[in-house]
């Protein structure tokens, strides 16, 4: 009977934070839908917001997406080599490293930002294009797909599995390509899973970074929310969750495919 | 062979490695020669402590991001091992919804806050139409630290659920068997089980609050937590030697956190993010 | 999983590869769309020069804050800002001199010799209040009101430490409880009092929040409110506060090693021409250049006798003093 309490108890708990959660996205949602929201729902349904903005902030889901696709690349082309490098050579010089990686993420993203702008504001080429941003981007979110594919690697007996298949002849890139990536393929997807999320919600930096030729979508809804209507700013949001969603989808379907894989 | 292998090795980690000596090692000490050069100097890295309004900034900071990263290990941690070990319809959708706000910028989370809690807000409703009087917390800590819970949950509960599956159903078994009650086995077994996960999730949630700054901006609350105080030294006269002194100690502070976390989590255990 | 990488770099390296844009740009900063419509503006100004300014929402303490930050390297070619800031970038070096069009026609007071800055506009501090989100409570009248508990959560005034019209809102609140721009204890007095009245203080301009009922009463500008009221048919009013207030002006630079720097003199001629006058005039602000006001704006305006409450301040003054005040802000209304 208790157990039968309790866990009531914790379904309430989990239906309590889920509604939290969602209840507010519902809100932003029919607030982009009604024509005016102060008078609420009886004043009518119009999708006149999202056409507005559409035509006002279009270009920040673009750059979002350039930005968060191109941070993705970067990371799985540095972030990769160096987690296996990582888990191949667990010593004292590599934990300063994965510490060192870390750095990033803890200091205020302001601060890297000043620091970009003050060091290399000069170029102006590359003060002003989305490069720019998109290096903020990769320093923030590089930890991030580090950790989870060296969590994957560190799991696995790596060292059986090369030696396998190095006494079978396998060159170091056959290894590399055909033992060490299939096989952290689950860490390097929820890594990818990360970085993209984390990229495309990224404001504490790219606020500073951008300028207003390169706005990302989180800076154009600061925008957005402080000087249009409301209307406008959940309009903005239900474009956001139209961009988010499917994104989410597709990255935890091939997680999914990934694991069914393994089995 | 080996010295082969090294060199190879070493090859795989230059370009992460040149990445972020260019742009965050150099920019990082460019930034804290700024910091040094302001008309407090050196000095400057100890008016955290020193100046009462920053340091009441950074007490405010600390404690906001220590009660939300409890209270988040206390609601994702009962709501991750349930969703772990009970299958249900709708199980899969569920888990979605409540891992996407992960996508959030803190602009759009401070938003939701104040559809929730603002003056026009849901919260604000429902007490209106049963008290009569408004409910209006969204500028307040409480909207903050709603504020914060909203994007620490999602980040916590995945990780949460990963440990829970990894956990051995056999050695709850056993202690049940041996007659333990209810509050025992969590204490005594799940939570230990699950404290790699708790403890690594938990110290990104602590780091994630520290220096959440959109959330602050768009609540525009009277409190200023330090990324807040950080700002507005920059607006401020343009007062980059002391911005950039406060954001290297917050980084440092926070860093500690995170090693220290690391630590206790086990060496080598290098914690899913 | 190869497959899927190979494409992942493949789509990289094409989208590294696009060539930027080729337009005629002008980069400003600050320069709100909803803002003293800036948006009409700024769309006059592509139609009428071929040039494309993106809007940008920094408040004018961000704008200078990060001119100062890429000074080596500005990314601006103007900036838009209140007197006082202007007069700081001044100090600071980052913008530099251009006399536009029509500079002869700019009050003395309105401008900087040198021509470092001009008023292009200006308008006058009061309350900005939604009627309808009051909740039947009356229409405050009075700086004094807005400290009654009847309002309370219902106040909201942007951030003197960050947006010019805080601090211009702050010395006109000083100035009309007699205190002066050496004295700010009347201001911080009355900034604690309303402390007790649980204000919202927002760092960026919240038009928006006024609309949609979140802040009921805004110490803002008039032009504001009479775009509220006209343009999107709110039930707004517009308050001048019975102990009195201020006009403040609102000034153009060109920043200094502008990278369109043609394009950014144009620009700022644009804006005193006569259309460039004409759409601030209907925009209900007061344009430097008063001849634009057209007799039909005017007419939205409260009556002169209102107006007669609202004082001016000398602005080099109010620049100097503002750090002092808002660093006791800072440490005092907590």
């Amino acid at each position: 009977m208790t157990r039968t309490g309790s866990f009531y108890a914790q379904l309430a708990v989990t239906a309590l934070i889920g509604a939290f959660l969602i209840v507010p996205v519902i809100l932003s949602v029919v607030a982009g839908l009604t024509v005016n929201f102060f008078q609420g729902l009886k004043s009518g349904l119009t999708l006149r917001w999202i056409g507005e903005v559409w035509s006002l902030y279009s270009g920040t889901v673009y750059l979002s997406l350039l930005v968060a696709f191109a941070c993705l690349g970067a990371t799985l082309l540095l972030g990769v080599p160096a987690a296996y490098v990582l888990a191949k050579r667990q010593s004292r010089w590599t934990r300063l490293v994965e510490e060192l990686l870390m750095l990033p993420v803890a200091v205020p993203g302001l601060a890297t930002a000043l620091a970009l702008i003050l060091l290399y504001g000069g170029f102006r080429e590359f003060r002003t294009s989305w490069h720019f941003i998109l290096v903020g981007h990769v320093l923030f979110t590089l930890p991030f797909m580090v950790r989870a594919v060296l969590a994957v690697l560190t799991s696995i007996d790596l060292a059986t599995l090369e030696e396998g298949a190095s006494s079978l002849g396998a060159s170091f890139a056959q290894r590399f390509f055909g033992i060490v990536l299939p096989n952290c393929r689950s860490g390097i997807l929820a890594g990818a899973l990360m970085v993209v999320t984390l990229s495309i919600g990224e404001f504490n930096m790219t606020w500073m970074l951008h300028t207003p030729l390169t706005k990302t979508l989180p800076v154009g809804f600061a925008d957005s929310y402080a000087s249009m209507r409301i209307e406008i700013g959940s309009a903005y949001t239900i474009v956001f969750f139209f961009m988010i969603v499917p994104l989410l989808l597709l990255v935890q379907r091939f997680a999914r495919l990934g694991a069914l894989d393994r089995q | 062979m080996r010295r082969r292998e090294n060199l190879l090795l070493l090859l795989l980690m230059a370009p992460a490695a040149a990445a972020f000596a260019a742009f965050w090692l150099l920019p990082m000490a460019r930034l804290a020669a700024v910091a040094g050069s302001g008309p407090l100097g050196i000095a400057a890295y100890a008016a955290i402590l020193t100046n009462p309004r920053y340091f009441a900034s950074l007490v405010a900071t600390i404690l906001l991001s220590a009660g939300v990263t409890g209270a988040t290990l206390l609601l994702a941690g009962v709501a991750g091992v349930f969703l772990a070990r009970n299958y249900f319809p709708g199980r899969s959708l569920l888990l979605a919804l409540l891992t996407f706000p992960l996508a959030f910028p803190g602009v759009v989370v401070g938003f939701m806050v104040i559809m929730l809690a603002g003056r026009q807000g849901f919260i604000g409703d429902i007490v209106f139409r049963l008290s009569g009087s408004r409910l209006v917390f969204a500028y307040s800590m409480t909207g903050l630290f709603m504020g914060y819970l909203y994007f620490s949950i999602p980040r916590v509960i995945l990780t949460v659920i990963a440990g829970a599956e990894k956990l051995d159903a056999a050695l709850e078994e056993a202690a049940r068997s041996l007659g333990a009650g209810r509050w025992r086995i969590v204490r005594d077994v799940i939570i230990p089980g699950l404290r790699p996960a708790l403890i690594s999730s938990g110290a990104i949630c602590f780091a994630t609050s520290m220096g959440a700054f959109g959330t602050a901006f768009t609540l525009a609350t009277n409190i200023d937590v330090l990324p807040m105080t950080i700002y507005t030294e920059f607006t401020l006269n343009a007062n980059f030697a002391m911005a950039a002194s406060l954001s290297l100690v917050l980084g440092f502070i926070t860093w500690l956190v995170l090693a220290l976390a690391r630590s206790a989590a086990g060496s080598g255990v290098a914690a899913a993010a | 999983m190869a497959r899927s990488l190979g494409l992942a770099l493949v789509a990289l390296v094409l989208l590294l590869g696009r060539p930027a844009t080729a337009q005629p740009t002008a980069i400003c900063y600050n320069c709100p769309p909803e803002w003293a419509d800036w948006a009409s503006e700024l769309k006059a100004i592509q139609v009428k020069l071929g040039i494309t300014v993106p809007q940008d929402n920094k408040n004018s303490g961000q704008a200078l804050s990060q001119l100062i930050a890429e000074k080596g390297n500005p990314v601006a070619d103007v900036v838009y800002y209140g007197v006082s800031f202007g007069i700081q970038a001044q100090e600071a070096g980052v913008v530099a001199t251009y006399e536009p069009l029509h500079w002869d026609e700019i009050p003395a007071g309105l401008k900087d010799p040198g021509g470092a800055w001009f008023t292009i506009h200006s308008g006058t501090l009061g309350f900005f209040v939604n009627k309808d989100a009051l909740g039947g409570k009356p229409v405050p009248r009075s700086w004094a009101d807005l400290t009654k508990p009847d309002y309370k959560g219902m106040v909201g005034y942007l951030d003197p430490s960050s947006a010019f019209v805080g601090y211009a809102g702050a010395v006109a609140v000083n100035q009309a409880l007699g205190g002066s721009l050496d004295d700010f204890g009347p201001a911080i007095g009355y900034f604690k009092r309303l402390l007790k009245n649980d204000p919202i203080v927002p760092k960026q301009t919240s038009y928006a929040r006024v609309l949609s009922g979140e802040i009921p009463i805004l110490v803002d500008y008039d032009f504001n409110a009479y775009r509220a009221k006209y343009k999107d048919q709110a039930n707004v009013e517009f308050v001048i506060p019975a102990e009195g207030t201020l006009a403040v002006p609102y000034v153009m630079s060109l920043v200094k090693d502008a990278p369109h720097d043609e394009n950014g003199r144009k620009m700022l001629d644009f804006v005193l021409s006569d259309e460039g006058q004409a759409i601030w005039g209907n925009a209900f602000l007061r344009p430097v250049r008063a001849a634009a006001l057209s007799p039909e704006a005017k007419a939205k305006f409260l009556p002169e006798s209102e107006y007669a409450r609202v004082k001016a301040v000398d602005f080099a003054k109010m620049a100097a003093a503002q750090k002092t005040f808002v660093d006791r802000y800072l440490a005092e209304v907590r």
